[in-house]
């Protein structure tokens, strides 16, 4: 890899050869090289190479490096910068680059490159140097519009610096290094005023407000700001606003380079394309030419230019327009579009000059790119006055020219230039003028369309001048001495001095142009072939070319016209006493150009001067003589030429012409002219005219080499050293090269714009052309509606016709309906007559039916009739037969019944009287029967009615009986419900009774237990003790079962009466209660014994037998019952011999029971008896311990006294009987 | 069907949108408005919906017979039950059962022991029996109910006859019943309670015996009562298990069964009327709701 690279270093020599074939191979290999290798090895080579050798092919491959190799070429040409000696060459190949524009350029702004640039601007002091920087940076600063606003202020400290060393040279360089450095500020100025107006006029204000900065500005800067316009950002923009990236985003280079050259006055500067550097230059034509007119009547002026133009544009000035127009677009192709404008345009230009002659500026390319952009447009408002002024300014210059020299123009060109061969024979001629004046133009293209052949030229152009720049000196201190008159008077003066040799010069200096423009006509006719013939055309020459096609005739009498304005007399009258210097010497050097073609076409010296012509004509925008024709200098002519335009310009052209081959002190006049005409001159401008005059010294020299010493020259001129010189004018070859090449880019920058613009043009002719085709299709749809309408008309006469026809059909046809209707109506009425008398008929045929029916009727009945007498003939006769018969019986049975009647006479007679009774009585009882039956079937009636009734009422009874049942039962519910409260009533009450009774018990047993000898009695004593355990026993059992007690102790409180068998509660069943009571209480009646005998005795003894034993004593066998006994003794013994005091109440309580449960209502002594009882009991007691023997007795017989022994106890007997008779029912 | 026609036709939704008890109050007034009471339509109404509390001691007092069916004869019948009340009271009163100052719930035992024919002898009076202890228990709850005494006493004497002569046979049988419920609501609360022993120590007593008189304040006891004395003993399941299932959490972080006890027989007051509520629909879904229409 090292090898190959050293190998391709060495290549790099080889980039020189000559051989084309093999050139290409080592280009394609480093490039390969490059591609491949990311290093900067070779890549620094190549600068190193291009710095020593400055070797076009090794900075052409370095002007297309690709991205990753940017940076090292960045950095090696900033480490180059670095270096003194090498620092010019490498602003030469970064202007190279730069103006390249590869895709990578922005990137430089990141790179310390560009500081370094601007550092060397701001510090060197090498001219040479400073203004190929200038340039560098003026080309660069477009690409880096936001980029640069961090060294924004570097960038106008380069500026200020560079204005000042202008003014001051503090290198005590040459005149000719500032006329080139003047020219780069200005350039510098003008990028800087259009990109960053706000800071760049504050960045002056602040600067030059200084006063050691004053003469700066009043030398340098403020003519610079005579050549610019205020710029709109001024007012609408912002010191911030105008650094602003995104201001920046929609614009491309080239727009921004037009950008700043809109903001210039200056025409070198400024753009043609957009009017504003043309506006204002012919403003100042025109203010010049007729101020009222600018005043007064560019509004009426522009309007009616405008009105009419705008109105007559669409109708008026389509109808020549439009024939051509489909040829053009039906060819299609690019030329031919590019000739179809050009062609149309003089075409109609041409009509226009001699019709209206105003209008023809609206038919300028700009005007139809207007229609489609709108900017163009606007620009083209303000337009149309002043290209018209233009106009006639240049057509009145050219006016002269054609007309004086009218066949020596056409036909030079005529023949070599192939024209639209459509156009028509009148543009034809105006054509061919604008073909020459273009041909003049562009030279400058074609030189660069053919790089091959022109790069080595120059370069050997100057290699050899700078050979020959030694026999030159004289002619190069002249051109210094000639660009210093320009700035002061005294070179003129010096000049004046000079005049003799001046005229010399000035002679050669002829030739040299006329062999220029010689070479330049050449250069024109091969710029037809070149493609970019018409865009250059567009862009350049689009002012120029108006003047040059207008017509002989039109100009004339636009001369004419001029001519018989008073104003403008008056005006032009006044101008030309400013300019009336030298109108005579103006006039032939502007028109130069044109005469020189025609006088020195065969001038020898072809080959030296080209390279010289190539330079000047490349350096400008315009060449130096055509290019001068509208500039300032020529205006000022103009204005002098003006009030007489025509005529002193037809009249004077020999005289000047012959005026001019003697060349008297041209070039004098010509500065003064340029003194007094321009207050302010462009630097471009100067340094067009160093360029000029240089290359005139050249020629000069170059024709002069053979003929002076060189010795005696340079001493002559008091020049520097001849090594001085070299150096100098090589510097100058430099510079002006750098210049050029900075031209160039303007200019492709411009070429750039062109293409955009055509593009633009292409559309809006193809929009028109779709217009006009849109409108051919409404046209023919017109006539096809007109067809149509017409069709419609037949068609509606045809119908009318039809209803016509119609019409009497329907007439005709009614009046046969209405004939039809009538005889139709008679046959109705016919008809109706027929019918009726059909009705008649059938009438009377019905009559004449009913009459036949009537008769048949009657034959019926006869034949019936006939029928009836026959049969009664039958039977009549039957019956006489029957009658005969008869009678004769009758005779037979009267004979028999006077026989009977004889006989009965004979028998009884009483056997009738009792039959006849027998038939009355039958008869009688038959109808008593029947009364008797009518009575009973009247009783059945009744009775059945009676059997209904009561079913009825047995069925209400029933329901009655059940709703009685229901209410029975919902009355027994509730009677049972109440009773079960009362029940449970009963029941909580007995259950009271019983709790009270055992608290009573208990109480009872306390108090025995207390005092258990209080009462008992002497004999009782010892029992007490024996009857204290039963009782306690007793009261144990009750405690113990509740059962047991609510038996045992209503047993108890009954058998305590003695009655307690026959208690209703039913529960004394047990063996103790009913069975064990008995004994007390037949114990007790003993003592009422006595009575016995006083109740009735007998019968009820032995009935009472049966309870005695039933109740007595068949318990006292059984343990228990004797043990019962004993305790009931015991009791009832100590209820005897208890206190008194409880036991009433007891007993009353018992009987109250007793009386309450189960004594009959009846028994009305049981209050008394109760007393009674108790002492009876008392008694008994008593008696039974007295009558202790009776007792056995009375056991048997007390059974049966119990019902009646005594009163007080009758209730018990009766309870006993009770008790008996139910015993013994049961 | 006129009264149907004439109730309110939106009764059918109201228990859909949430609202209970609005159709009830109606439809137990027209229950009530018959003159021989229907009981078994009563205590149906009694089981499928909560009584409204205005109405509560009456329908208790109807099914518990201590007002016959026929409305005729409820003052008489009252007068009687009042007599009674008199009557059994002054009894005691004299045999110095009780006094002016006894509290009610004591003589409401002594009258019930009277009746019953238990009531010692004064001088033989024990401590109170676990029967008593229910009874007591009963009595407090029942004396917060009803204010009228004669109807306390009689609510509480014929709850506990008819709770003891109706249910008394399968009182025995409830908690296996519970654990049978509790198995199939959440067998392993069930589990867990049996592993730890609880299940056999559970108040079952207090629960079943005394009908939670004194575990439940007594709003959330009366709706409980309600089913008991329509006829119900199986709510009583439900309610503990339902009071198992809410504290369950409660119930499974113990397992000391005393304090499983403890708790229990001591529930917090706070949230039992969701209990019963829920314990009520529980027993609905499982047991099923007693079908005889109103």
């Amino acid at each position: 890899m090292a090898r190959e690279q050293l190998n391709v270093g060495d290549l790099l020599p080889l980039l020189e050869t000559a051989d084309l074939q093999q050139l290409d191979e080592i280009k394609g290999l480093i490039n390969e090289h490059l591609s491949t290798e990311r290093g900067s090895m070779l890549l620094n080579g190549l600068v190193d190479y291009v710095l020593e050798t400055n070797s076009t092919q090794a900075m052409h491959i370095l002007c297309s490096v690709r991205e990753p190799h940017d940076k090292h070429l960045f950095d090696k040409m900033n480490e180059c910068m670095a270096r003194q000696a090498c620092r010019l060459p490498t602003l030469n190949l970064l202007g190279q680059v730069v103006r390249k524009q590869p895709s990578w350029i922005h990137k430089i702004a990141r790179y310390p490159l560009l500081l370094s640039l601007l550092k060397c601007l701001k510090t060197d002091t090498d001219v040479v140097v400073l203004i190929t920087g200038v340039l560098v940076l003026v080309t660069l600063l477009p690409m880096i519009p936001q980029a640069g606003k961090q060294h924004l202020y570097e960038f106008f400290d380069v500026f200020g610096r560079l204005a000042a060393w202008n003014l001051r040279n503090p290198g005590h360089v040459s005149e000719v290094y500032l006329i080139h450095l003047h020219a780069s500020v200005y350039s510098l100025f003008h990028r800087l005023y259009g990109m960053y107006p706000c800071n760049f006029i504050s960045y002056l204000r602040s600067h030059y407000s200084m006063k050691e900065n004053m003469d700066t500005f009043e030398e340098v800067v403020k003519p610079m700001l005579e050549h610019v316009r205020i710029h709109p950002e001024l007012v609408t923009g912002t010191k911030d606003h105008e650094l602003d990236p995104t201001r920046w985003k929609r614009f491309e280079i080239h727009d921004i380079v037009i950008e700043c050259a809109k903001v210039s006055l200056d025409p070198r500067e400024a753009s043609c394309e957009e009017g504003y550097s043309t506006l204002p230059e012919h403003f100042c034509g025109q203010l010049h030419l007729r101020p009222p007119d600018c005043t007064a009547s560019p509004y009426t002026d522009f309007l009616s230019s405008y009105g009419s133009s705008s109105s007559t544009q669409f109708s008026t000035p389509r109808q020549p327009v439009l024939p051509p127009l489909p040829l053009t677009s039906l060819s299609g192709t690019q030329p031919a579009y590019r000739s179809s404008p050009s062609s149309r345009r003089p075409n109609s230009s041409c009509e226009f000059n001699s019709i209206y002659g105003i209008k023809d500026t609206l038919w300028s390319p700009s005007s139809q790119c207007g229609m489609a952009t709108p900017p163009s447009s606007r620009g083209m408002s303000p337009n149309p006055e002043l290209s018209q002024s233009a106009f006639h300014l240049s057509g009145r210059f050219h006016s002269t020219p054609a007309g004086g020299k009218g066949t020596p123009c056409s036909s030079t060109p005529a023949a070599s230039s192939p024209p639209p061969s459509l156009t028509e024979e009148l543009p034809s001629g105006s054509l061919h003028h604008s073909t020459t004046s273009l041909t003049c133009k562009d030279g400058r293209p074609i030189d660069s369309s053919k790089p091959p052949l022109l790069r080595q030229e120059p370069i050997r152009e100057l290699e050899k001048a700078g050979g020959e720049v030694t026999n030159h000196r004289d002619s190069a201190t002249e051109t210094v001495s000639m660009t210093l008159t320009e700035l002061s008077v005294y070179m003129k003066e010096q000049e004046q001095l000079r005049m003799g040799k001046e005229r010399e010069e000035a002679a050669i200096t002829e030739e040299l142009l006329q062999l220029t423009e010689e070479k330049r006509d050449p250069g024109g006719l091969r710029g037809f072939d070149s493609p970019f013939f018409h865009t250059t055309e567009t862009l350049t020459g689009a002012q120029q070319k108006p003047p040059s096609t207008s017509t002989q005739s039109s100009l004339l009498r636009e001369a004419n016209n001029a001519v018989s304005t008073p104003d403008k007399t008056d005006t032009q009258v006044g101008h030309r006493g400013m300019g009336s210097r030298g109108p005579s010497q103006e006039q032939p050097w502007s028109f130069q150009p044109v005469f020189t073609p025609i006088q020195d076409p065969a001038l020898g010296h072809v080959r030296h001067s080209p390279a010289a012509d190539e330079e000047a004509l490349k350096y400008n925008l315009l060449s130096p003589s055509p290019c001068k024709a509208p500039s300032l200098p020529y205006e000022a002519l103009f204005d002098l030429a003006l009030p007489r335009a025509a005529s002193l310009c037809l009249g004077h052209r020999t005289s000047e012409v012959l005026e001019r081959v003697t060349g008297e002190s041209r070039l004098v006049d010509v500065k003064e002219a340029e003194d007094h005409a321009t207050t302010s001159v462009s630097p471009l401008e100067v340094l067009d005219r160093l360029v000029q005059q240089g290359s005139d010294a050249h020629d000069k020299v170059l024709k002069r080499l053979p003929l002076p010493s060189k010795s005696a020259d340079w001493t002559h001129f008091g020049g520097s050293a001849p090594l001085d010189e070299l150096q100098t004018l090589r510097s100058q070859l430099l510079l002006l090269h750098n210049q050029l090449l900075y031209e160039r880019y303007k200019r492709e920058q411009h070429a750039v714009r062109n293409r955009r613009l055509l593009r633009r043009i292409i559309n809006a002719t193809s929009l028109e052309e779709q217009n006009n085709a849109m409108k051919d299709q409404l046209n023919l749809q017109n006539v096809d509606i007109m067809s149509l309408r017409e069709s419609l008309q037949v068609e509606q006469q045809r119908y009318r016709q039809l209803w016509d026809d119609r019409e009497t059909m329907v007439t005709r046809l009614h009046s046969q309906i209405r004939q039809l209707q009538q005889s139709r109506d008679d046959y109705y009425t016919k008809n109706q007559e027929l019918q009726s008398k059909l009705l008649e008929c059938q009438k009377r045929m019905g009559e004449m039916e009913a009459d036949l029916q009537r008769a048949n009727n009657k034959v019926c009945h006869t034949g019936h009739q006939l029928n009836q007498l026959t049969a009664k003939l039958s039977t009549s006769e039957s019956t006489q037969q029957q009658l005969s018969f008869l009678s004769k019986q009758l005779l037979l049975l009267g004979e028999a019944h006077k026989l009977c009647v004889q006989e009965l006479h004979q028998a009884s007679p009483d056997i009738t009287k009792e039959v006849q009774m027998l038939q009355m009585s039958y008869g009688k009882e038959v109808e008593r029967l029947k009364q008797n039956l009518l009575l009973q079937g009247q009783k059945l009636d009744a009775a059945q009615q009676r059997v209904a009734e009561l079913e009825t009422q047995l069925s209400k009874k029933e329901h009655l009986i059940a709703e009685q049942k229901k209410f029975l039962e919902d009355v027994k519910c509730q009677a049972k419900e109440e009773l079960q409260a009362s029940d449970s009533r009963y029941h909580a009450q007995r259950c009271i009774t019983q709790v009270l009774q055992t608290e009573l018990l208990q109480l009872y047993s306390r108090l025995e237990i207390e005092a258990p000898t209080t009462t008992a009695s002497a004999s009782s004593a010892g029992n007490t003790k024996e009857r204290c355990g039963p009782a306690e026993t007793s009261v144990r059992v009750l405690d113990g079962s509740v059962k047991a007690v609510s038996k045992v102790a209503p047993a108890l409180s009954q058998s305590l009466h003695g009655n307690g068998s026959i208690s209703s509660s039913g529960q004394a069943k047990s063996v103790n209660g009913s069975h064990s009571t008995p004994p007390p209480v037949l114990v007790e009646p003993p003592p009422l014994r006595p009575h016995v005998p006083l109740g009735p005795p007998g019968p009820p003894a032995p009935s009472a037998a049966a309870p005695l034993t039933v109740g007595s004593y068949p318990s006292a066998k059984s343990f228990l019952g004797m043990r019962a006994r004993e305790l009931f003794r015991n009791k009832s013994e100590s209820q005897c011999d208890e206190d008194e005091v409880l036991r009433p109440q007891l007993t009353g309580l018992s009987q109250g029971l007793k009386t309450e449960l189960c004594v009959e209502p009846a028994v009305k002594t049981v209050p008394g008896s109760g007393s009674g009882s108790g002492s009876a009991l008392a008694v008994a007691a008593k008696a039974a311990q007295t009558h202790g023997l009776q007792r056995a007795a009375s056991r048997g017989e007390g059974g049966g006294a119990c019902g009646t022994p005594a009163r007080p106890r009758q209730q018990q007997l009766r309870i006993m009987d009770y008790n008996e008779t139910h015993q013994e029912h049961s | 069907m006129a009264e149907d026609l004439q109730r309110n036709f939106r009764s059918a939704y109201y228990e859909k949108v949430g609202f209970r008890g609005v159709e009830e109050k109606k439809s137990l007034e027209i229950l009530l408005k018959d003159n021989p009471l229907d009981v078994e339509k009563l205590s149906t109404f009694s089981q499928r919906f909560p009584l409204p509390s205005m109405y509560r001691m009456h329908v208790w007092k109807v099914l518990l017979g201590i007002l016959p069916p026929h409305t005729d004869s409820h003052p008489l019948v009252a007068r009687y039950r009042q007599e009674q009340y008199e009557d059994v009271r002054e009894a005691l009163k004299a045999m110095r059962f009780v006094h002016a100052a006894t509290p009610y719930t004591e003589l409401y035992l002594r009258m019930h022991q009277l009746e019953n024919q238990k009531l010692m002898r004064r001088s033989e009076l024990t401590q109170p029996g676990e029967e008593d202890e229910d009874f007591l228990a009963i009595a407090r709850a029942m004396e917060e109910i009803v204010d009228d005494p004669v109807d306390c006493y009689w609510l509480i004497r014929c709850f506990v006859n008819q709770f003891n002569h109706k249910f008394g046979d399968s009182i025995p049988h409830l908690p296996k019943s519970l654990e049978h419920f509790l198995s199939q609501e959440d067998s392993r609360l069930l589990a867990h309670l049996k592993t730890s022993g609880s299940l056999v120590l559970l108040p079952y007593s207090l629960w079943f015996r005394r009908c939670f008189a004194g575990s439940l304040p007594e709003s959330s006891l009366q709706r409980v009562w309600d089913k008991v004395i329509s006829g119900s003993c199986k709510i009583l399941v439900f309610i503990a298990l339902e009071i198992l299932l809410s504290y369950k959490i409660m119930l499974m972080g113990t397992s000391r069964p005393e304090a499983v006890a403890k708790f229990l027989s001591n529930l917090p007051q706070e949230n039992t009327d969701a209990i019963v509520t829920k314990a009520i629909d529980l027993w609905h879904k499982y047991c099923g709701t007693p079908m005889h229409s109103v």
